[in-house]
């Protein structure tokens, strides 16, 4: 009897699968910092509560919380050629609709995908913030930008650090769905590799191998971020005590 | 010479008038305080001046400059913070940066003050109010007491033409009271003008030269502290003082 599982096959299959690991990186960067941005924009909205923009922003997260994400995909993949055709008969233009590199439709999807739920724990932190600090700033003289950017944004941060790292993992996951707009990332490659050899659990092993390492980075790297933000539970000690000038 | 004058401010809750045309002139260097009932508009006062609150009328006079309190532009807006700063009951210090941080934060921003000349001046400030010791401690390693004189030392960093500070010990445990009232009393006798609103009448006494008696939004007595507590002339301060035992009901003496 041939082996059942070629456990040694988990291994030797992982290099093949790194060689697309750009692919997925690239995706959950860029699609990360759309997210934040956009998510930043509709926090904004919402804060400020500025009328009509606040309505579609609503609409938006709930549309996008409320859609399962392969979806989503579809629809960017169906979607965004249809508009394209849309726009070149009421403009007279000629875009080509197959000159979209297909990596475009699922960068669209994660990042507004990603920006409806960060959006929520932006918004969040943001308001987590005493009004009481945002009146010192004011009485100081400050205005609006530097308020935002002095008092605001270092401590909403620090609040949001911890979520925003859980729905990264969640996006680094995400991209494994890219298949879909026809992106070649690690789960496609994995899937050829597979179909080639027929060793589908194996190769679906080192898939979750690979995963999990990226995942158990990122946890790292939040914890890291969330340790050197936050205000230090002890007072600092001194070095060379220059300080104590009144005792 | 006036420090600042305000001129007719009104302001409203709803239909609820909490202060009625309010005209004050306050002379350089005055400490005046401001008592009354709850609910009066004390702190609606302080923070109108400040503009924390939004009054429907009202201007003030201040450095030669009259400016509207309804003023749209928000150049206006900043430069009349500038010449006021505000102590809250609540601190309200700025939690992630340390108290030195905090002191130099309107220097090097609204001022913008190079980072040591900043630096330099707040630890001068820290060191008056007695915080030099602790200049890297962040608001939650210090005492409410604590927290408050580096809130004054940040304000008075700004060099104010008039301090106002909203029940600055309210929020203190009884036994830090008096370390933040002798901040405040040395920064009295520093020439500073304070516009203040609080509860400790002995120290209003001792400190205030000028004391206002704010009712349903008016100033119904204004006077200096001995005219105010040895010799209320109207009715509903005396009400007020029998109630906060400063002024001996007829009822208790035999």
């Amino acid at each position: 009897m041939s082996k059942i599982f070629d456990w040694q096959l988990v291994f030797t299959e992982i290099p093949a699968l790194l060689k697309y690991l750009p692919v997925t990186l690239n995706l959950t960067v860029i699609a990360l910092v759309i997210g934040w941005a956009v998510g930043l924009l509709i926090a904004f909205v919402k804060i400020r509560n500025i009328p009509v923009l606040r309505q579609i922003c609503s609409l938006f997260v709930s549309i996008v919380r409320g859609t399962p994400i392969i979806v989503q995909l579809y629809l960017t993949y169906f979607g965004i050629p249809i508009a394209l055709k849309y726009y070149n008969y009421y403009n007279g233009t000629d875009f080509n609709v197959n000159g979209v590199p297909p990596i475009i439709f699922a960068i669209v999807a994660l990042g507004l995908n990603q920006s409806a739920f960060d959006s929520e724990t932006i918004r969040a932190a943001i308001q987590s913030v005493e009004k009481g600090q945002v009146e010192a700033a004011k009485s100081l003289g400050m205005n609006g930008f530097q308020i935002f950017r002095r008092v605001l944004f270092p401590q909403a941060v620090t609040v949001a650090i911890p979520s925003l790292g859980n729905s990264l993992i969640g996006l680094v996951k995400g991209t494994s769905l890219a298949f879909t707009c026809s992106v070649v990332e690690i789960t496609a490659q994995g899937k050829i590799l597979a179909g080639s050899s027929y060793r589908y659990f194996e190769i679906y092993c080192s898939l979750a191998l690979v995963y999990w390492v990226l995942t158990i980075f990122v946890e790292r790297l939040f914890a890291y971020i969330e340790k050197k933000m936050s205000v230090p539970e002890q007072v600092t000690v001194l070095k060379g005590g220059a300080v104590n000038e009144r005792n | 010479m006036s420090a600042i004058e305000i001129r007719g401010l009104s302001k409203k809750y709803g239909e609820n008038i909490v202060l009625d045309k309010v005209n004050l002139t306050i002379n350089k260097g005055d400490v005046v305080a401001i008592i009354g009932p709850s609910g009066t508009g004390k702190s609606t006062l302080l923070r109108s001046i400040n503009l924390l609150e939004k009054p429907e009328e009202g201007s003030v006079i201040i450095n030669n400059r009259e400016i509207s309190l309804t003023t749209k532009s928000s150049k206006e807006k900043l430069e009349l913070r500038r010449y006021t700063e505000m102590v809250f009951q609540q601190f309200n210090l700025f939690k992630n940066r340390t108290a030195l941080e905090n002191v130099m934060e309107g220097l090097v921003v609204v001022k913008n003050l190079k980072k040591n000349e900043a630096r330099e001046l707040a630890i001068k400030h820290l060191q008056k109010v007695g915080m030099g010791d602790r200049l890297f401690h962040y608001p939650r390693h210090l005492s409410g007491g604590q927290q408050q004189r580096v809130a004054i030392a940040r304000a008075l960093a700004m060099d104010p033409r008039l301090l106002l500070m909203d029940e600055p010990t309210s929020a203190l445990d009884p036994e830090l009271v008096s370390e933040v009232l002798t901040t405040i009393r040395n920064a009295a006798k520093e020439g500073n003008t304070i516009l203040l609103v609080t509860h400790e009448m002995n120290f209003v006494k001792n400190v205030a030269n000028r004391i206002l008696f704010l009712e349903n939004g008016r100033i119904v007595a204004d006077g200096t502290p001995k005219e105010i507590f040895d010799n209320p002339k109207n009715e509903r301060l005396k009400e007020f003082l029998v109630k906060i035992h400063m002024l001996e009901s007829p009822d208790f003496t035999i």
